[in-house]
């Protein structure tokens, strides 16, 4: 049933970084689900661990990083369950699932791209690495995706090197590599951000469209509120390498729970909103990665702390249906999970 | 890449003009009779001053300098570059004995420290902190701390005194001609040259890959599902190359200034050897055009390898 | 004050940094260990080094001659430790002033531009063309042996490095909007090339010149070993070198080879080991 309707189950991950002698828990026990078909959004600032979160799922972590604990479960198509978090680096099992599987576009377009390569075959190699095709089959489809993607000219474009692209078009390339294999699932790490704001629409939308046509599930990470109102099924809220809320797109916006969500909320302009809210800033700013915490992570800047904040860790707690939010506020109402 | 070649190789021209214009006032400049260069000294000696006079007129040497430069510059184009007061033979044809041998050992030089410099780099930066990688930065540690005479001597003991597998000197046996008659001969002296070049670009080359391989290009290759591998070698190895070729570029006048030692320490015919015996014997201007001949080896190398810098990189080729 | 004390805030970073570096550690007590000896040499060893004994020619290493005598009678240990002497003094008179003949090059050519900087540009690029090795011989050639020479050659020919990394640093500081807000205030053009542009480039300076110093006691030894380095009574490490030139020496006396190469090589790597660890100190982009 749970394999049916999830793809990805993150439970209780937890990634280390080692910087110098310290060890910095980047990721402090992250729990999620992915639905079939659907769009989880992880939302919150830089430094919040959503971007090494997404890079754990994919094995990707940078040499000083490890997944110390907790389970990521992969469900494929056809039913059978891939621990990602137990395969290792730059592994075989690890490898059969990157591209073929689950596929990733980056936030930097800009560096993306070999500059040694032309387009065409740094897609070229995607396919001819998880499929049997010959080259001119390979070439016409890769062609094809391109022109769906909006490239103008994609013959010519096809051997073309990499310089010769502005940025969005860059992107455009990174969203065919991804796509080309028809992957289950597409991790997009914050794919906008270094972006103009009218080719960011554009991307996104092209993402949406590759979702709709090949059903592909969607991990979306951002720290902009707009985009997740958009294309979100799901959201997570992260903070300090934790997820502080979880719920679908509508329990969220609807009835934002955890403080830091409302402040979140309230820091960025939704189109659609009351001409007369006031954006508000939130106070403070995100604690160095390496603090050591007593309590909840964010009681310092939070508006409704209270002492007891301070002492002791929140516990996630289940509101509604779908919906946690890890906060003290809300555990005596609800159901402990945790 | 057909129009990059015509623009590096037009590029050249000025150099090699300036070059000229350099020596033929160093030549004009220095102490001693014009006329003694441009005949060999036997048939110099042989000529009253009246004579003298009368061939000076004769091949225009009171012209103005302009003219005699353009004059002397068509000699050059011709293989006449004056005759040598030591040895009384034209150096044109001295330097056309000596020059395919020197040209030979820094080719084979420079070709060696590449593939060993790239491969034993690659292996570093691939297995670091391995016993192949602490191996690799010992040897391109000590490569950079000994002077590369030491080198050849410790190559003459090993292989030719004791081991008697190679000669420990001169460029082939005599009365034998082709290259296979030359290989021995060329095997210590290509390996004392290559020593350096081979130290530094290991050392660059491990550092270029250790570089390349946090850029975010690599995050890519290794989401496609790339074998390690493939990631290291095609996506890595080809970027890490674009910066090593600059640090080859520089260091070919050393490569080619170094081919004066080695030739002194394996007697080896060359031109480095030329210029020291020549500057023993107090023969300036054929010290002077070797060394402006070895500047245009240089130039010619470094042009080749820009090119082939250019192959590896489509920005610089297209740019 | 309060300027004076960031400056040494800094300096002590940078010395915390330097220190954590093993290697660069171990360079700079080899460093000290070699010259501290050197300088010492009267201590360590009662014989003169350029005294010729024909007593005691060419003898293998004992406790009373530690690495053996030449073949003119002469203790190679103290030939060694005096020679160490020349050699260090010339390669670090020569690496200053091959650096600050560059350095003030860069300068001018980056700060003034133009055709000061086109013709400095050029004769720096045909300088680097030309193959070190034969530039020196053929200056030796002309001016003769002696040390004086050998360094005045080593400084003009050994400039055009420097010049390259400082005329790049100038050119990107020129940038800056406080050279800008410098002129702004009417500060001249040498007071802000040298009193706000040049102390930007020391970091670069001071590594190059410690490489440098490495470089030409190498170059010192390879020209010496050609006979046009130093003049044949200045022991200096290469000319020590010099005197095995011929096989059948090689073979006798390796003592005489080994030797000095070996100090060469101590000295060199130290100097190697120290320098790198100078520039990842002074590199403000690496932790």
């Amino acid at each position: 049933m749970q394999e049916k309707e999830y793809i990805l189950r993150v439970q209780d991950l937890k990634t280390d970084f080692k910087v110098g002698r310290k060890t910095v828990h980047a990721v402090n026990g992250v729990t999620f689900d992915v639905r079939r078909g659907k769009t989880l959004c992880i939302v919150g600032e830089s430094g919040c661990g959503k971007s090494v979160t997404a890079h754990s799922i994919m094995q990707l972590l940078p040499p000083n990083g490890m997944i110390a604990g907790g389970s990521i479960d992969y469900y494929t198509p056809s039913g059978a369950c891939e621990t990602l978090s137990d395969y290792k680096r730059n592994g075989s099992r690890i490898r059969a699932i990157r591209g073929k599987e689950i596929s990733m576009i980056f936030q930097d377009p800009m560096s993306t791209l070999n500059p040694v390569y032309t387009v065409g075959s740094q897609i070229m190699e995607m396919l001819k690495k998880h499929e049997k095709v010959d080259r001119a089959e390979g070439k016409a489809r890769i062609i094809r995706l391109l022109g769906e993607l909006g490239i103008p000219n994609p013959e010519i474009r096809y051997d073309q090197y990499p310089h010769e692209f502005s940025g969005g078009m860059k992107q455009r390339i990174m969203i065919a590599i991804a796509m080309i294999c028809n992957p289950t699932l597409l991790i997009a790490d914050e794919p906008t951000t270094a972006l103009d704001v009218t080719i960011q629409a554009q991307i996104l939308d092209l993402i949406r469209r590759m979702q709709k046509n090949y059903g592909t599930s969607v991990i979306l990470i951002t720290h902009n509120m707009g985009i997740v109102v958009e294309v979100a099924d799901d959201v997570a809220v992260m903070y300090m390498g934790r997820v502080v809320e979880f719920g679908s797109v509508e329990q969220i916006f609807a009835n934002p729970m955890h403080p830091y969500t409302k402040a979140l909320m309230k820091s960025v302009p939704v189109l659609g909103m009351n001409k007369d809210r006031e954006l508000t800033v939130i106070e403070g700013t995100t604690p160095d990665a390496s603090t050591v915490f007593t309590g909840c992570e964010f009681a310092e800047r939070c508006e409704s702390a209270r002492p007891e904040c301070f002492q002791r860790f929140p516990k996630d707690t289940v509101v509604e249906a779908g919906h946690r939010v890890r906060c003290l506020l809300y555990e005596e109402g609800g159901k402990s999970n945790g | 890449m057909f129009k990059y070649i015509l623009r590096k190789l037009v590029a050249l021209l000025p150099k090699l003009l300036a070059m000229s214009i350099i020596l033929f006032f160093a030549l004009e400049l220095l102490p001693g009779d014009a006329l003694s260069r441009t005949m060999p000294p036997d048939q110099y000696q042989a000529l009253s001053e009246a004579q003298k006079d009368a061939a000076r007129e004769a091949l225009g040497l009171n012209d103005s300098p302009v003219i005699r430069y353009f004059r002397w510059l068509n000699q050059i184009f011709h293989g006449d570059f004056g005759y040598s007061a030591s040895t009384g033979q034209n150096i044109g044809t001295m330097l056309a004995g000596r020059l395919p041998y020197t040209i030979e050992l820094s080719f084979y030089g420079l070709l060696l420290a590449t593939v060993i410099g790239l491969v034993l780099g690659f292996l570093s930066a691939f297995m670091k902190n391995t016993v192949v990688d602490y191996f690799c930065t010992s040897i391109s540690v000590f490569g950079i701390s000994l002077p590369e005479f030491f080198f050849g001597i410790v190559f003459i003991i090993l292989f030719s005194v004791h081991l008697k597998w190679l000669p420990s000197g001169g460029r082939m046996p005599v009365g034998e001609h082709g290259f296979f008659s030359r290989v021995p001969y060329l095997v210590l002296p290509v390996m004392t040259m290559a020593i350096s070049l081979t130290a530094a670009l290991v050392r660059y080359t491990k550092n270029s890959m250790l570089d390349v391989m946090g850029k975010d290009y690599i995050k890519t290759a290794r989401s496609k599902g790339l074998r390690e591998t493939t990631v290291s070698f095609k996506h890595a190895f080809r970027n890490s190359l674009i910066p090593t070729m600059t640090l080859i570029v520089m260091r070919l006048p050393r490569l080619v200034g170094g081919s004066a030692v080695i030739e002194t320490v394996f007697n080896y015919p060359g031109i480095g050897n030329m210029a020291l015996t020549a500057l023993n014997a107090g023969d300036i201007p054929v010290v002077m055009i070797t060394t402006m001949t070895t500047g245009v080896m240089v130039l010619l190398s470094s042009t080749l390898v820009d090119i082939v810098t250019a192959m590896l990189d489509p920005r610089i080729r297209l740019g | 004050m309060t300027v004076q004390k960031k400056k040494t805030s800094l300096a002590k970073r940078n010395w915390q940094k330097f220190i954590r570096n093993r290697m660069a550690v171990v360079g700079m007590i080899g460093l000290f260990i070699i010259i501290a000896a050197c300088l010492a040499a009267p201590l360590l060893t009662p014989y003169d080094p350029t005294f010729i004994n024909p007593g005691i020619r060419a003898l293998s290493p004992s406790s009373e001659h530690l690495l053996g005598t030449d073949r003119l009678g002469r203790d190679i240990f103290a030939r060694i430790l005096y020679g160490g002497r020349w050699s260090i003094m010339i390669g670090v008179v020569a690496a200053m002033g091959a650096n600050l003949l560059g350095a003030a090059l860069g300068c001018i050519s980056g700060y003034y531009g133009g055709k000061v900087d086109s013709v400095l540009v050029s004769i720096q690029e045909m300088l680097s063309i030309f193959p070190g090795t034969l530039i020196n011989m053929l200056c030796i050639g002309f001016m003769g042996k002696s040390v004086r020479n050998l360094l005045l050659i080593f400084t003009f020919t050994g400039w055009p490095g420097v010049m390259r990394i400082v005329r790049g640093r100038i050119l990107s500081l020129k940038q800056e909007p406080y050279v800008e807000s410098c002129r702004a205030n009417g500060i001249g053009g040498t007071s802000i090339m040298f009193h706000h542009l040049l102390p930007n480039t020391l970091g670069p300076i001071i590594v190059n010149s410690t490489m440098n110093v490495a470089g030409y006691i190498l170059s010192e030894a390879a020209l010496s070993y050609l006979g046009l380095g130093v003049p044949d009574n200045v022991p200096t490490w290469g000319n020590i070198i010099n005197a095995a030139k011929r096989l059948d020496i090689v073979q006798t006396l390796p003592m005489l080879w080994i030797a000095p190469a070996a100090a060469i090589c101590l000295f060199v790597l130290s100097i190697n080991f120290f320098g790198d660890g100078l520039r990842d100190a002074l590199d403000p982009s690496s932790k």
